[in-house]
């Protein structure tokens, strides 16, 4: 499945310090800036892994968990319940 | 001319400088002693340039603009961006090496090649952890090849294996006399970010080492093109080695180390190309 776009640009944005905290601040106006598909903003709203990783890069999905402060077993672990072919490489 | 005067290639991951002190003995020690020994081998060959293959992970590039290969052809690059690195290897700016950049690129064009070109890139750790850890220190000359291995669609192994010839070729005819290394960086078999993360497929990575060892190009570019996508997307990483097998021209490889690394997530290989 092809990266959708804005998801991307927002999880990228996210990993400056000075996006981050203005959706730390104000998660709504920064959202307002990026055209997520609705089901998208849910999933990254909810921190949902499964919602996002057939739609991003699997490198940014990693770096926006981390910027989250997931612990790598948190993260393997919502992997591993996807399905391999639902996944983003 | 260019003489090419040694080819290498070594594993990277990020958690090699965030938590190096956390990987078990039994395995940094290893892990420590196979870039010291690529590294020991790297300045024997007393190199004035390295050309660096390696991925960008969306440090310079992004869909908004994102190039299947893209040559540095600046006189100077950025250090690694990352926290993690900036400690690990605190240099802001890394020196590059203009002139051969631009012969590469030009030799690209001159043989129906259209990378894209760069006069200033930001050097990540993809890069930067290989250079930190054979303790290439201060940096050498670096001419940062990047390879998109990172975001489909990539470039075919067959292409990359097409750009390692056409890296040799720009090295046979460049004018001045300069000793050129070439150091790939990434592989081998991983897996970031998908519901296989963490696993390393051990015996996909032993039989690419075995055909890069056997040097037969056709069998290996078929193998890595049936074999990469099941190997983890970390695997896509290998388009780097091949890029290096191909420029060092058939005459023989040494595998220097094989170490599986779980706390790393990564299946690290070494290796050096035999060049004489």
């Amino acid at each position: 499945m092809a990266s959708d776009y804005w998801l991307s640009k927002l999880m990228i944005d996210l990993l400056q310090p000075e996006t981050a905290a203005a959706y730390n601040a104000d998660r709504d106006a920064v959202l307002a800036k990026y055209k997520l598909k609705p089901e998208l903003r849910s999933a990254i709203v909810a921190d949902d892994v499964a919602g996002l990783a057939p739609h991003v890069n699997a490198y940014l999905l990693r770096f926006h968990f981390q910027r989250l402060g997931w612990k790598d077993a948190d993260f393997i672990a919502a992997l591993r319940a996807l399905k391999p072919e639902t996944a983003h490489g | 001319m260019a003489e090419l005067v040694g080819v290498f290639a070594a594993g990277h991951a990020p958690l090699i400088a965030r938590d190096w002190d956390q990987i078990p003995e039994a395995r940094r020690t290893p892990l420590a002693a196979a870039y010291d020994e690529l590294g020991r081998r790297l300045k024997a060959a007393r190199p004035d340039i390295v050309v660096e293959i390696a991925p960008d992970h969306w440090v310079n590039f992004f869909l908004d603009n994102l190039p299947s290969v893209c040559i540095g052809v600046g006189e100077e690059h950025d250090g690694p961006p990352e926290p993690f690195m900036i400690k690990a290897y605190p240099h802001h700016t890394l020196p590059g090496h203009a002139a051969f950049g631009r012969h590469l690129l030009e030799t690209a064009l001159a043989h129906d090649f259209e990378p894209a070109f760069s006069h200033r890139l930001r050097l990540d750790h993809g890069f930067c952890i290989p250079l930190w850890r054979m303790k290439l220190d201060p940096p050498p000359a670096i001419v940062p090849l990047i390879v998109n291995d990172i975001e489909a669609p990539m470039p075919s192994i067959a292409r990359c294996a097409a750009w390692g010839h056409l890296l040799r070729r720009a090295i046979e005819t460049y004018p001045e006399n300069l000793r050129v290394a070439v150091l790939a960086s990434g592989g081998l078999s991983h897996s970031v970010g998908e519901p296989t993360m963490g696993r390393i497929y051990e015996d996909f990575d032993h039989e690419c080492i075995a055909l890069f060892a056997s040097g037969e190009e056709k069998t290996l570019i078929d193998f890595l093109t049936d074999g990469i996508p099941r190997a983890g997307n970390g695997a896509d990483e290998i388009r780097n080695w091949v890029v290096a097998h191909t420029a060092a021209g058939g005459k023989g490889f040494e595998l220097i180390s094989y170490l599986p690394v779980p706390e790393v997530y990564v299946g690290c290989g070494f290796a050096s190309w035999n060049v004489a």
